[in-house]
């Protein structure tokens, strides 16, 4: 199975480590020549990435794309690397978007006091993405998985001195070690079973499978996936982990982490296809997602954690695109949304950078007229999230859509037209609000380039280039490769993985393609049309410090609660755990262990004092007593023989 | 005639609770050792005996043993006697308690 | 013969410090870690050769038998290593006494697990009591500590000989660890094992058999405590592995159910407390206790995928244990607390510190690449390949615990803004980086390739 390839790809793995380690070790005497260093080795990651483009579709001794053993860590327990379709496309995210994201963080992070740190910790995360999607098993996968955690962690909690960035670091990483575990114990399931933990062997040996046992892999990994990808209920540290750089809520938190969820089920398609019920829940789990999270959307005022909303009902889709078995289509969404997704956050990024880490947008308006070249970006962001036809997401959002009509989940594919209407909505109203009206803030937007108390300065070209380059895919990448359903260049690159689209549709629906295409137009046009009236209409431009007012005050509490679903966690699990610490550390361990002991102990004492009172100190009373003693031997002995 | 063994025993019994005696009701420690030295002779004489009524040395040779033993603690017994009651005037066991419990 | 050498040089350079004039600091450092170092050495030229010496024949044989198995190799090259770390990053009062301590400490315990007689097993069981003993009484917070630590594991060692005896009698000899020997079968059987399981299970500990542990950990300076949690509790498991499961597979099996039930109450115990604790070296005193109830798990299920994690779990345990309480000292000898209610903050100024910190904790709390999870995999997929789901059930959440107390203590101590009042001292230097930094790298080591542990 060697291929020429084989040492690229190892190559494109390794250079972001090499690139962690040294700004890590180096990043004091490097200073800002961090950030380009750490760019470099990425953009040549990506650049190798693109020259293993012809292996990976290569079909090489009956394994598709590159594939190699590394290491062993004991029989059966190989480690290796692969680079297949599926592998290359999140390669090509993590290594391409993932460079324009460092590249703008150079600008967006000027000046901050752990420069270097940021870098270490953004080239590290690449390092363990790349681990997570080319790992040829499901221990790499997890090793990848748990890694990604870390990094995720460390840039949630970046700015460390903020106590609210700690706690959601903390969230964000127990949460995820939720998912790590439902993942190992799908490998205890895996090894039990199968006795191997390479993906081939294990797809090989899936058809062989009980239904039950392929159910419950299935159930387990997808809590891994769930808690990557901030599925419902597992997904309440996503809106928090904004309290990270907004280059890190670009590229880990929308565009690459939390997808892994989407890329897991993708990659063990061969399981879930023989498992029904599997589908069926994660396409329930992930339309529950879309809606939830485009539902919350449109109660938050935070500018990153409306798009942290978005990211998760969006990811919702795609959750449910491969969960249905549109493995393609919910790919194809991944793959768009990294672009709008990192445009749009990048974006947010310039607007805050500019306002000086102002994210509300209740103190913005009218930015348009301040900063068109951000508002061109997030606008054309918006329009491609929405899908509106001709932008990337349109056809990326129909495939997903209409997969789920193809395999039969009609209520599923009504959910995805409504979340579509109600993602217009609330995406426009983040538009309107921040960008047009009258300018409502305090702090005037910085153009100049001076130094503020942050360090902070007006984005200069470093940051508007890599967001001006991804403008161009969010707009066009969708129409060039994934229109033309079966045999559009998307289709047949998945062909040899999944077969083609139609081919494995279950149900030919009773409505076509074209039609649900314009169905979720009209739906999206009508959540404009709402946004509009409410938040651009010239009536409500007239008096909008006075309607967000009102409308903050109204906004019913359940949302502002995010349904509860802290709550619930807090009261059922976080505060009963910590109840049962104290009561095991302050009454068990002191009372009821040492206490059982320390009874020991006044049992002890109390048959000392008993024998102690016949220690009179008398030498005459001694010597009564072994004489009665004597005594009384003789007389037993004497009775004895006499009964004798 | 040779005296019956019997009467060895008997006499060593009489003499072993004249020291018993002695050890419990005299107050003197110099006395109480006395006893204790009757003691030890009236065990004597019945090694003696037996040795002499069985014909086997052994007995005999033990007394020697025991003999030895007995001045051995005749002389560390008066040596404890004489410093612990070296202070006081009266010579009384019942006044040294200090290990009682 | 190298290996006698292994064993007595540290006893006899401890006995000889104490000859040296009691304020010469730096050249009792100086001896101390040369000879830790010199000790590393001898025991890696020794490897697995052996020495051996005629001692009992009545009533059984019994040997002066000395000699590292593929097992005991590693956990003595983990002894001396944090040895050696741990004698370097002394800084106490009275030094030369307690290096000295330190050095009879790693010789008794080298003696322990190169022991290859149950009887010389016994003997230095007790004997590694002795110098803990003294470090509780002349370093510790409060008296009573190192009477009830001394009492708990002496009653442990007690059991221990009782078991031995007896095991001597009925077998005919106590030369037998590391041998190829027939099992022990027969009535006596149970109750020697349960002499050997109860000091096994008291000098672990697991629960409910741990209240010593605690407030020992607590009280005992750190170089101390990284020796005593990283290697002597690990004394315990190594005789299930080399005693219980060699000589008494039958009874091990047989009561496999309680040792695995101790241990899974032990997991969640132990970590449920950890939650909560203010005092960081409870937590990983606590975290110690949840850690080592998993290798009972894996030593009950027998699994030989487990016994193998088991052996990786507890190097890597030891590895993270000693750098958490080595970092932990240096914490409290920089703001003279170690509560985490009065701490914060402090990597900022303190980076390596923090850095060095965040991997030891990331080690404990089992993340993929690192020592910890490597053991973690391979004990649970053994457990589980054994047939046992429950077991690996609580050990999943306690995963998930482990996670939030450990990120607790790391958080709470190196995180958030600074604190005012408590005084700020200059980051770790190069001689303190250094005497935590062997402990890291064999994390990492180990973490990406645990198969060296049994290659060899």
């Amino acid at each position: 199975m060697g291929s020429v390839a084989y040492p690229l790809v190892v190559a494109l793995w390794l250079l972001p480590l090499a690139g962690a380690v040294l700004c890590w070790a180096f990043g004091p005497r490097l200073r800002s020549a961090c950030g380009w260093l750490a760019a470099g080795l990425v953009g040549v990651s990506f650049l190798l990435a693109v020259a293993s483009w012809g292996s990976a579709t290569q079909n090489l001794g009956g394994v598709l794309g590159a594939h190699q053993p590394l290491v062993s860590w004991m029989p059966g327990f190989d480690f290796g690397l692969l680079l297949d379709p599926l592998s290359l496309i999140w390669t090509f995210i993590i290594t391409g978007v993932g460079f324009l994201i460092v590249f703008y963080s150079i600008g967006y992070m000027d000046g901050d006091r752990a420069f270097a740190r940021f870098f270490a910790y953004m080239s590290f995360f690449m390092f363990a993405m790349l681990t997570l999607v080319l790992s040829d098993n499901f221990v790499g996968l997890l090793v990848g998985w748990g890694l990604v955690g870390l990094a995720s962690y460390f840039l949630i909690g970046f700015w460390f001195e903020r106590r609210s960035a700690v706690a959601a670091a903390r969230k964000a990483f127990v949460i995820n070690v939720v998912g790590d575990v439902g993942m190992m114990f799908a490998i205890f399931l895996i090894v039990a079973n199968v006795h191997s933990i390479g993906f081939g062997d294990v797809f090989a040996a899936a058809p062989g499978l009980s239904d039950k046992l392929v159910f419950a892999i299935c159930l387990a990994l997808f809590i891994g996936a769930a808690a990557k990808s901030a599925q419902v209920p597992l997904h309440t540290w996503l809106p928090d982990a904004m309290e990270g750089p907004t280059p890190v809520s670009a590229l880990i938190h929308a565009a690459t982490m939390v997808t892994a969820g989407v890329y897991l089920v993708a990659r063990c398609a061969p399981l879930w296809n023989h498992s029904g019920s599997a589908q069926l829940l994660v396409a329930t789990i992930g339309g529950v997602t879309a809606l939830g999270g485009a539902i919350l959307g449109t109660a938050q005022w935070d500018i990153k954690r409306i798009l942290a909303y978005s990211t998760m009902s969006q990811i919702g889709y795609m959750i449910m695109g491969v969960g249905v078995g549109a493995y393609e289509g919910g790919v194809a969404h991944f793959f768009t949304h990294a672009f709008f997704k990192a445009q749009l956050f990048l974006g947010a990024g310039l607007v805050i950078h500019a306002l000086h880490n102002e994210q509300d947008i209740r103190a913005m308006g009218g930015l348009w007229r301040r900063m068109p070249f951000a508002f061109w970006v997030m606008l054309t962001g918006v329009l491609s999230i929405c899908g509106v036809p001709g932008f990337s997401g349109f056809f990326s959002k129909d495939a997903v859509i209409y997969g789920a009509l193809q395999h039969g989940h009609p209520w599923i594919y009504a959910v995805d037209i409504v979340t579509a209407g109600i993602t217009a909505y609330y995406m426009f109203r983040m538009l309107f609000v921040a960008f047009l009206g009258e300018y409502r803030g305090e702090a005037a937007p910085d153009r100049a380039g001076r130094e503020s108390e942050h360090g902070t300065h007006a984005p200069g070209w470093v940051m508007n280039v890599p967001v001006a380059v991804l403008v161009v895919p969010s707009v066009a990448v969708g129409g060039a490769l994934m229109f033309g359903g079966d045999n559009s260049p998307w289709s047949r690159f998945f062909a040899p993985l999944y077969g083609t689209p139609s081919s494995r549709a279950i149900a030919v629906p009773p409505i076509s393609e074209g039609v649900t295409s314009l169905v979720v137009f009209l739906t999206v046009i009508a959540g404009f049309a709402i946004a509009w009236q409410r938040y651009a209409s010239r009536g409500a431009q007239a008096d909008a410090p006075a309607r967000l007012r009102r409308e903050t005050e109204r906004m019913p509490a359940v949302l502002t609660n995010l349904f509860y679903v802290d709550w619930v966690i807090e009261r059922l699990i976080v505060r009963p755990a910590q109840r049962l610490g104290e009561l095991f550390g302050r009454v068990v361990d002191p009372h009821v262990l040492d206490g059982a002991v320390r009874d020991l102990v006044f049992w002890a004492r109390w048959l000392g004092t008993l024998v102690r009172s016949f220690q009179t100190g008398l030498v005459r009373a001694y010597a009564l007593i072994l004489v009665a003693g004597a005594a009384c031997f003789v007389v037993y002995y004497a009775v004895a023989a006499g009964l004798r | 005639m040779p005296v019956p063994t019997g009467h060895y025993v008997a006499l060593a019994a009489v003499i072993f609770f004249i020291g018993v005696l002695g050890v419990i009701v005299r107050r003197n420690p110099l006395i109480m050792l006395m006893s204790i030295e009757l003691m030890l002779n009236a065990g004597n004489l019945l090694l003696v005996a037996f040795a002499r009524a069985w014909l086997q040395n052994a007995g005999q040779i033990f007394a020697f043993i025991v003999i030895t033993v007995a001045a051995a603690e005749a002389a560390i017994g008066l040596a404890i006697i004489v410093t612990t009651f070296r202070p006081a005037r009266f010579v009384d066991v019942d006044d040294v308690r200090s290990l009682h419990g | 013969m190298l290996v006698l050498v292994t064993i007595l040089l540290p006893l006899a350079a401890g006995a000889m410090l104490f000859a040296l004039p009691r304020e010469d600091r730096s050249v009792t450092r100086t001896v101390g870690v040369a000879v830790a170092v010199v000790v590393v050495v001898t025991l890696v030229l020794a490897g697995t050769s052996e020495w051996s010496f005629r001692w009992l024949s009545r009533p059984f044989q019994a040997a002066f038998h000395f000699g590292a198995t593929p097992t005991s190799f590693w956990i003595a090259l983990l002894l001396t290593m944090v040895s050696a770390c741990a004698i370097a990053a002394s800084r106490v009062a009275r030094l030369r006494d307690f290096v000295a301590l330190m050095l009879l400490l790693e010789g008794t315990m080298l003696g322990l697990f190169l022991a290859r007689d149950l009887l010389l097993f016994a003997l230095f069981w007790d004997l590694m009591l002795v110098p803990v003993f003294f470090g509780l009484a002349g370093w510790g917070e409060h008296p009573a500590t190192a009477w009830r630590y001394f009492i708990y594991n002496f009653a442990g060692g007690l059991t221990l000989l009782l078991a031995t005896a007896a095991f001597g009698v009925i077998y005919g000899s106590t030369d037998v660890i590391g041998r190829a020997v027939t099992p022990l079968v027969g009535a006596w059987a149970p109750w020697i094992y349960a002499g050997f399981a109860f000091a096994f299970l008291v000098k672990t500990p697991v629960w409910p058999l741990h209240t010593w542990m605690p407030p020992t950990y607590s009280g005992l300076p750190p170089p101390m405590v990284a020796v005593v949690s990283a290697v002597q509790s690990k004394a315990g498991l190594y005789g299930f592995l080399a005693i219980g499961l060699a000589l008494l597979p039958h009874a091990v099996h047989d009561y496999a159910t309680p040792l695995m039930a101790l241990g899974a109450v032990s997991l969640l115990y132990g970590a449920v407390i950890a939650l909560v604790q203010n005092d960081s070296k409870r937590i990983v005193a606590y975290s110690s206790l949840s850690h080592l109830g998993l290798v009972a798990i894996a030593i009950g299920s027998g699994n030989a995928l487990a016994l193998r994690g088991a052996l990786v779990y507890i190097i890597a345990h030891g590895l993270f244990s000693a750098a958490l309480f080595l970092l932990l000292g240096y914490v409290e000898e920089r703001e003279d607390t170690r509560l985490l209610a009065r701490l914060g903050g402090i990597g900022w100024k303190n980076p390596k510190l923090a850095g060095a910190l965040c991997i030891a904790a990331l080690a404990a709390l089992g993340l993929p690449g690192l020592a910890g999870f490597a053991g973690e995999l391979l004990v649970l997929i053994g457990v589980y390949q054994a047939g046992y789901v429950w077991p690996v059930i609580v050990a999943l959440v306690a995963i998930v615990l482990a996670s939030a107390y450990l990120l607790r203590l790391y958080q709470d101590l190196m995180n958030g803004p600074e604190e005012a009042d408590v005084p700020v001292r200059s980051d770790l230097n190069w001689y303190e980086a250094l005497t935590v930094a062997p402990l890291l790298a064999a994390l990492v080591i180990v973490g990406v390739y645990p198969a060296a542990l049994w290659h060899r």
